[in-house]
């Protein structure tokens, strides 16, 4: 399952997490509805491995600015509460799963 | 607004076959796009059937086109900036600021080779460089932004940032783009640069557009838009959802998922070879043909 973050659960999510997948979206950003079923099997593929969740950057401009977000769909990635490199731009399942388990 | 049977969106090899195959069933065909915007264009062709040495794509092209022409179809050349759908089917607007509409569309834009590639172009991706100006223009509020492109796609790009940046300078020392939209994105305050971009400079973050007369653009955001809008846009325009690779997933009759979208050439898939698209160009004009006449089985 992937869960819709807010300013207020975001920090939560990522204590709550070893290693958490934050995909970072818009509503009217093509790549990021294509990323949206990737992301859910994704979560799928990852259950009891990384929590997933998403943030829509529309709704929450004071937390993506934050962030540094500048550019979406934007998967942003912490372990351990700490902020790893993201993956910028759409990306296939694979690549998302190589990647996260790399980080395990 | 004109209304037609078919609409073929792109005019290569794939979408000016379709045009034939469709208009000679006798449906009306409109075929959109700009011949030079074809991979064929400017190259030769060495492998294709019954054609001995090197056929001048470009001459090819022509042909074609004229070739369509005469059976009926109508040739449209200018990039489309938008599709959607309507209760009789779908509506695509043009650069030149005209609309079409039509009960069947046929996606054949090609596949985009054109690269901008230049230095800080890799290093600043999502630290102020972007491929998707809808996507992010949210986060340039009042910022500086340039847009890189010479063809409708950065037009209607550098005109959409205006309503975001606090300037927008569109970078292009090619503009292909119809007159139209060059005057709509100066009357909505883009300040045209014709100068080549020669690279992108900038520390955490991108700060600067440096261009070929040695000069220098202080920007917080550069937007490259090449090309005209890609085929996987036009089909999220429809609702269709392209493969991860933006390819366009067609069954063997070239239909797609979305009824009355059909799709061929290059952008279904590879080999990114002529005798493909021509190929799939063939049963993508009878297949939009048959579904636009009411007559698909
Ligand atoms: C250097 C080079 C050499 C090649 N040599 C060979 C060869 O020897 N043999 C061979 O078989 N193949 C060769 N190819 C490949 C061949 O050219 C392509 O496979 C073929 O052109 C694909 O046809 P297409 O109609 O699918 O796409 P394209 O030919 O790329 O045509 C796409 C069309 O869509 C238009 N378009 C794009 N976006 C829009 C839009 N938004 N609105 C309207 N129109 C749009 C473009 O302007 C263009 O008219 C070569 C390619 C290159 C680049």
């Amino acid at each position: 399952m992937v869960t819709e973050l807010s300013e207020a659960t975001f920090q939560k999510f990522i204590d709550d997490n070893q290693l958490a997948l934050i995909d970072c979206w818009a509503p009217w950003c093509g790549p990021c509805r294509r990323m949206a079923p990737i992301l859910e099997q994704v979560a799928k593929a990852m259950e009891g491995k990384a929590g997933v969740a998403k943030m829509n950057t529309d709704d929450n401009p004071d937390l993506s600015m934050k962030l540094g977000i500048n550019a979406i769909p934007a998967l942003l990635i912490y372990k351990n509460g700490v902020p790893q490199p993201p993956l910028i731009g759409l990306r296939a399942k694979e690549e998302i799963i190589s990647h996260l388990n790399a980080l395990l | 607004m004109k209304g037609f049977d078919v609409a073929v969106i792109g005019s290569g090899p794939s979408g000016i076959q379709a045009a034939i195959h469709s208009s000679r069933k006798k449906a009306s065909t409109v075929l959109l796009g700009k011949p030079s915007g074809s991979a064929m264009s400017g190259t030769h062709v060495e492998n294709y059937f019954g054609i001995p040495g090197k056929a001048d794509g470009d001459g090819l092209l022509r042909t074609g086109i004229a070739q369509a022409v005469s059976f009926g179809a109508v040739h449209i050349p200018e990039s489309v900036t938008s599709l959607s759908v309507t209760p009789e089917g779908f509506r695509a607007v043009l650069e030149g600021g005209g609309e079409v509409t039509a009960r069947a569309v046929i996606l054949a834009t090609g596949v985009s080779r054109v690269k901008l590639g230049i230095p800080g172009e890799k290093e600043f991706f999502g630290k102020g460089v972007s491929y998707c100006a809808v996507c992010d223009c949210s986060f340039y509020k009042g910022l500086k932004v340039a847009v890189i492109g010479g063809e409708a796609e950065a037009a209607s790009s550098a005109e959409m940032m205006t309503r975001y940046a606090s300037e927008v300078f569109w970078v292009s020392d090619d503009i292909r783009a119809a007159d139209y939209a060059v005057g709509k994105a100066e009357a909505a305050g883009v300040r045209i640069i014709r100068l080549k971009p020669v690279s992108i400079g900038g520390g955490e973050r991108v700060d600067s557009l440096n261009l070929s007369d040695g000069s220098s653009l202080r920007v917080d955001g550069v937007f490259i838009e090449l090309g005209a809008r890609s085929a996987a846009e036009l089909a999220m325009d429809v609702d269709l959802m392209p493969e991860v690779d933006d390819t366009i997933a067609v069954d063997g009759s070239c239909a797609t998922t979305v009824p009355g979208v059909f799709a061929c050439g290059d952008i279904t898939g590879r080999p990114w070879q002529v005798a493909r698209a021509v190929g799939q160009g063939a049963q993508a004009g009878l297949s939009a043909a048959d579904y636009a006449k009411g007559t698909a089985q």
